[in-house]
């Protein structure tokens, strides 16, 4: 067991490795210098090469990666060149606006999803179970942007019932940053509710397959009684650890909403680091989420070792 | 049971052969120039003379939602066949190498997979280029970790059969082990797959249009429509309608034909 | 079943009680709102608050290490200059209570205020104002090569000597822009975040991408009308309207198509101004077909420029003929140069070697929304007298270090801020300067703009620019666009807003009508 761990800790760290190795060298190839962004459509040759110079964009790319390497491993996130700050204190500057969004959006998709699973899974062919399928097809299928327009469209602009845009912090009422995020959270919802219907959906009609089922009931325990205290219990273990992938995935997921309703979060911020080429700033958002996703991932891993011995002789789990 | 099963695969089926359909039509006949402006006339409402309106520039919008679909078909089919054919290669590569090389190529295929959203879209785009070339490259490399995960997976299952143990007692080469022997076996699930993700790289190019990363004006996309329509969709709604619609459907078709063809093939197979 | 139901009846009831939470908070909001502008009318007192709409973050707050109009346009009110500027671009007295420029132009001499100190305390003298400048002509300052040819001396408490090293006859505009700000050089290294200057307002709080708030600087030597001033941040112009509407901004900036919706509207104002810049699609002289002005004047022969700005602009922009903005003195109109006439245009192709057409590389700045819908305008225009356009949208990294500094590209649409001193405009067109991203090589134009920085009769300045004005309409090394007009509506309480000939605003003049 805890030769396991410490593989898949190994393997966790080399996926993070991966990732910002790739992220640098992808960044590297994109067109646009740092230095005369800094300084300008004024500034001379000779400026631009001294500053280049003196930001370190001279050394060769694996001085430059490992200095960031080292750094990082120091605590230091470095200094994002757009915003002259901190990439850690951008980051938890974002990361409540990203954070709330994600997880109201997760919140709406886990009910929704769970009511219209279960149901659907229980009354299979119904025209709930229609219903439930028809959503889940939608919800995989519809555009975020576009949904997001016709959201906007009509609850903000037609009814006015929420702001068109823009993003209200905590600190100026719960209910009025509710309302900021309210569309944003159920046009990310609806996309999370294609791929969570169909998991509970899926577990729940296995569950009612399985022999407990059938033994439950020739026991003499009335349908209603088998299905909250067996049926129920076997199928959450797949949504469970689904729906916390999702959440970690979530934080990287949100660019396309965050620019439509004009949300101060994450993904705008990875689109001003792509678009701005920052590399130290996107190195250090890529790095953020892909730790979360990872460690996201790692822990579900864990959880269904314990539960599941039979997994632990196993190949490795495939955690998706 | 029966029927509900091959609900999905008509559905999906009639919803692609008509994007199919439209795009072909409009090689024969589009309604008006997709690319002439005419400011004297723009936002005109839907009506006899522009069956969807026209958009700021005064173009006709039925016109350029039907050569869009040209390139929206082109960027998926394009895009996912070259990401298939690399992924699988890759994961069959790694299935059957095994050790420290199959490690190696396994963590990199993670790690592509945890790049959050479509963030490792976005920077392929920006590196590879934009416009069509450059969305199927960085849609297609996009694609790869899917296909390898299900080969790999999938060629590891096989590899404990018996047919395979045979045939590698009698000297059969890896390659042709795989290509041979797994391929018919692996077949209908990477069709499967490979419909639907037809579906989510069509999606993903109007995502990267959207965002101005994908095909470039006057060429039209859906994602880059919306997005100009995104300016004036409080005082012109209408101009936001149709390229969602269709775009919908065609991404709700391929979803769908996957589904079905799921339902037909590979559950039946497995069971 | 019964489970069905239950299932069925919470999910109904979650359902109604969001959509509850939905409405009572509009609701509570609406009555908000009510209550407020009801205690306003019982006080009838001013309000000193004002809040304003911003699109973009400034990327800190030193003005000497920024190049972004949008962080000037707040550091203006944060800084003082020596001079400041009138809304027709003449200076006025700012920070240098007076000043004099000796008999050969190469000395300036500024005398201070007295008294004034920074807002930490620190007196701002002499020898403060010297340190500032230094800072400015400091390896790592984007403006260093333009205060390059100065030199700085404090002369006792409150007087600042400047020698130019070449006569520079438009030196002391150089004084009133918001990058020559008097900042504190005792705390340079944490202006970016904590500013200090001496100016009308110093910032109380700044939460990136939300908010940014000014507090009125009691000291000030000048009236200063309004309390507390606060930037919105609101990248999104519908929601900028939204609240504009609602009162919870004061001044918002529009563009064309928005500013209809507020016309004879009492409740609000709208403060419009042609800005003192120019737009155009630059063409690159370098490429072979270019090279030939017969094409470029095809290209100006295509394009019909009033319904350019009429789809683009929503017709607020008043068209030019070559690159002079309309509200500098020198101007001149030169529209009628190459008018409208797609036959001609043909015409000259068809000389030029190109009856078969040609096919142009065209970038865009993706930042500029007008301008990548003018550059397709344009191309639509050219492809009807045969010219083809390849349009790629680029971010403005890559447009910076590929288009303007590399100079790889056939045609792309931009806009150039105008300064003061028309020479600066200008000089982009000599052959060596590092800016001719058009590669335009003219010995004419170059003669007359190296004769313009030691002319010392201004009548005689006035005229060179007139003449390379009409060369260049005549060589249409570009084709010119348009003086955009700025745009703003505000809320019709606000008074003494003004839109300057460069990027600031002048906050401590604007007050509430009571």
């Amino acid at each position: 067991m805890l030769k396991l761990l410490v593989r898949r800790l190994l393997s966790a760290l080399a996926v993070l490795f991966v990732v910002s190795f790739i992220t640098f060298v992808v960044l590297l190839c994109i067109p646009g210098d740092a230095a005369q962004l800094v300084l300008g459509v004024d500034a001379t040759p000779e400026k631009v090469a001294a500053l280049r110079e003196a930001m370190g964009l001279n050394e060769p790319w694996y001085i430059q990666y490992l200095d960031w390497i080292g750094g990082v491993l120091r605590g230091d996130w470095g200094t994002s060149y757009v915003y002259g700050e901190n990439v850690w204190t951008l980051l938890c500057q974002r990361l409540p606006v990203t954070f709330s969004v994600a997880l109201l959006s997760m919140l709406i998709a886990v009910v929704l999803s769970a009511v219209l699973g279960i149901l659907a899974a229980l009354k299979k062919d119904s025209p709930l179970d229609i219903l439930a399928r028809t959503v889940m097809q939608l919800g995989g299928a519809l555009p975020s942007f576009w949904l997001a327009m016709l959201f906007m469209l009509f609850f903000a602009s037609y009814l006015g019932w929420f702001p068109i845009t823009g993003y209200t912090p905590m600190s100026e009422g719960f209910g009025a940053c509710l309302r900021s995020i309210a569309l944003p959270s159920f046009v990310l919802a609806i996309g999370e509710l294609g791929i969570l219907i169909r998991i509970v959906r899926s577990s729940m009609l296995t569950a009612l397959d399985q022999d407990f089922m059938l033994s439950a009931r020739v026991k003499g325990l009335p349908p209603r009684a088998a299905i909250v205290r067996y049926a129920l219990r076997s199928a959450v273990i797949a949504p469970i650890t689904i729906s916390g992938m999702q959440l970690a995935k979530l934080l990287g997921g949100t660019v396309i909403v965050e620019t439509i309703f004009a949300l101060p979060g994450i993904g705008r911020l990875m689109l001003t680091a792509v678009e701005q080429r920052d590399i130290t700033l996107l190195q250090g958002i890529v790095l953020f989420i892909t730790s979360m996703v990872v460690l996201v991932s790692l822990v579900t891993d864990l959880i269904v070792m314990a539960v599941n011995p039979a997994i632990r002789t196993g190949e490795e789990a495939v955690s998706r | 049971m029966k029927r509900k099963r091959s609900f999905s695969l008509t559905a999906g089926a009639v919803m692609v052969a008509l994007i199919v359909a439209m795009c072909l039509v409009s090689f024969v006949w589009m309604p008006m120039d997709p690319e002439k402006m005419d400011t004297a006339n723009r936002f005109a409402l839907p009506g006899a003379q522009h069956l969807l309106g026209t958009d700021q520039f005064g173009r006709d919008v039925l016109s350029r939602i039907m050569e869009a679909s040209r390139w929206a078909l082109l960027v998926g089919v394009c895009s996912v066949t070259a990401g298939a054919a690399a992924g699988s290669a890759i994961g069959a590569a790694a299935a059957m190498l095994g050790g420290v090389l199959r490690s190696v190529i396994m963590r990199f295929i993670d790690g592509m997979m945890s790049f959050p959203g479509i963030l490792l879209a976005m920077m392929l785009v920006t590196v590879l280029g934009k416009g069509i070339l450059g969305s199927v490259l960085a849609i297609g490399i996009f694609m790869i970790p899917t296909f390898s995960r299900l080969v790999y997976s999938m060629v590891l299952e096989n590899k404990q059969r018996l047919y395979v143990k045979a045939a590698q007692s009698y000297g059969c080469s890896r390659r042709r082990i795989v290509l041979h022997h797994m391929l018919p076996d692996m077949l209908p699930r990477l069709i499967t797959q490979f419909s639907s993700s037809i579906g989510g790289a069509v999606l993903l190019e109007s995502s990267l249009s959207f965002l101005g990363l994908g095909i470039q004006p006057p060429t039209p996309s859906w994602g880059m429509m919306l997005s100009e329509a995104r300016q004036f969709v409080l005082s012109y709604p209408y101009i936001a309608v149709a390229p969602g619609v269709v775009l919908l459907i065609t991404v709700l078709g391929f979803n769908l034909l996957g589904d079905g063809l799921n339902d037909r093939f590979v559950k039946r197979s497995s069971r | 079943m019964n489970l069905c139901k239950r299932l069925l009846a919470g999910l109904l009831a979650a359902a109604a009680a969001l959509s509850m939470t939905a409405c009572g908070a509009s609701s509570a909001d609406g009555s908000s709102a009510g209550s407020k502008t009801a205690s306003a009318s019982q006080t009838a007192q001013t309000r000193t608050d004002l809040n304003m709409a911003l699109s973009v973050d400034p990327d800190g707050l030193d003005p000497q290490r920024t190049t972004a109009a949008s962080t000037f346009q707040i550091t203006n009110n944060i800084y003082d200059t020596l001079l400041r500027v009138n809304t027709d671009g003449t200076l006025k007295e700012g920070l240098a209570e007076s000043w004099e420029t000796s008999e050969d132009g190469l000395t300036l001499t500024f005398r201070l205020r007295s008294g004034v100190t920074f807002h930490n305390g620190n007196p701002c003298n002499a020898e403060a104002v010297v340190s500032s400048f230094e800072r400015l002509q400091a390896e790592d300052s984007p403006r260093a090569a333009d205060y390059a040819n100065f030199t700085f001396t404090a002369q006792g408490e409150d007087t600042v000597v400047v020698t130019c090293a070449e006569l520079d006859v438009a030196a002391l505009s150089s004084f009133a822009y918001p990058w020559s700000a008097i900042v504190d050089t005792s705390v340079a290294d944490t202006l970016k975040n904590s500013p200090v200057g001496t100016g009308p307002y110093k910032l109380k709080e700044w939460v990136p991408q939300q908010s940014l708030t000014l507090e009125k600087n009691p000291d000030y030597y000048d009236t200063v009308n309004l309390e507390t001033i606060t930037f919105k941040m609101m990248p999104d112009a519908t929601s900028q309207i939204a609240s504009l509407r609602s009162g919870e901004l004061d001044i918002i900036s529009v563009s064309g198509d928005q500013v209809a919706a507020f016309e004879n509207d009492p409740q609000f104002n709208i403060v419009q101004a042609p800005s003192n810049g120019i737009q155009l699609m630059a063409m690159n002289l370098a490429n072979e077909a270019l090279s030939d002005v017969r094409v470029r004047q095809a290209i100006n022969y295509a394009v019909d420029k009033q319904s350019l700005i009429d789809t683009v602009w929503w017709g607020y922009g008043e068209p030019i003929g070559s690159h002079y903005p309309t509200v500098l003195k020198e101007y001149v109109d030169l529209n009628d140069t190459y008018s409208y006439d797609p036959e001609k245009a043909k015409e000259l192709l068809a000389q030029a070697g190109y009856a078969d057409g040609l096919t142009l590389e065209m970038y865009l700045p993706k930042s500029y929304p007008a301008y990548v819908s003018a550059g397709q305008v344009i191309a639509d225009s050219l492809k009807e007298v045969g010219i083809t356009c390849n349009i790629t949208i680029v971010e403005w990294a890559a447009w910076l270090s590929d288009v303007y500094n590399g100079r790889n590209y056939d045609l792309t649409v931009v806009g150039h801020t105008g300064r003061l001193d028309p020479y600066v405009l200008l000089a982009r067109y000599q052959s060596d300067s590092s800016e001719n991203y058009f590669n335009y090589s003219n010995p004419e134009v170059d003669e007359l703009l190296s004769g313009y920085k030691s002319e010392k009769d201004e009548a005689k300045r006035t005229e060179m620019v007139q003449q390379v004005e009409e060369i260049l309409a005549e060589d249409v090394p570009a084709y010119y666009i348009q003086t955009p007009i700025t745009l703003y509506v505000t809320s019709s309480a606000v008074e003494g807003f003004e839109i300057y000939p460069i990027d600031i605003y002048e906050m401590k003049d604007v007050s509430f009508a009571s």
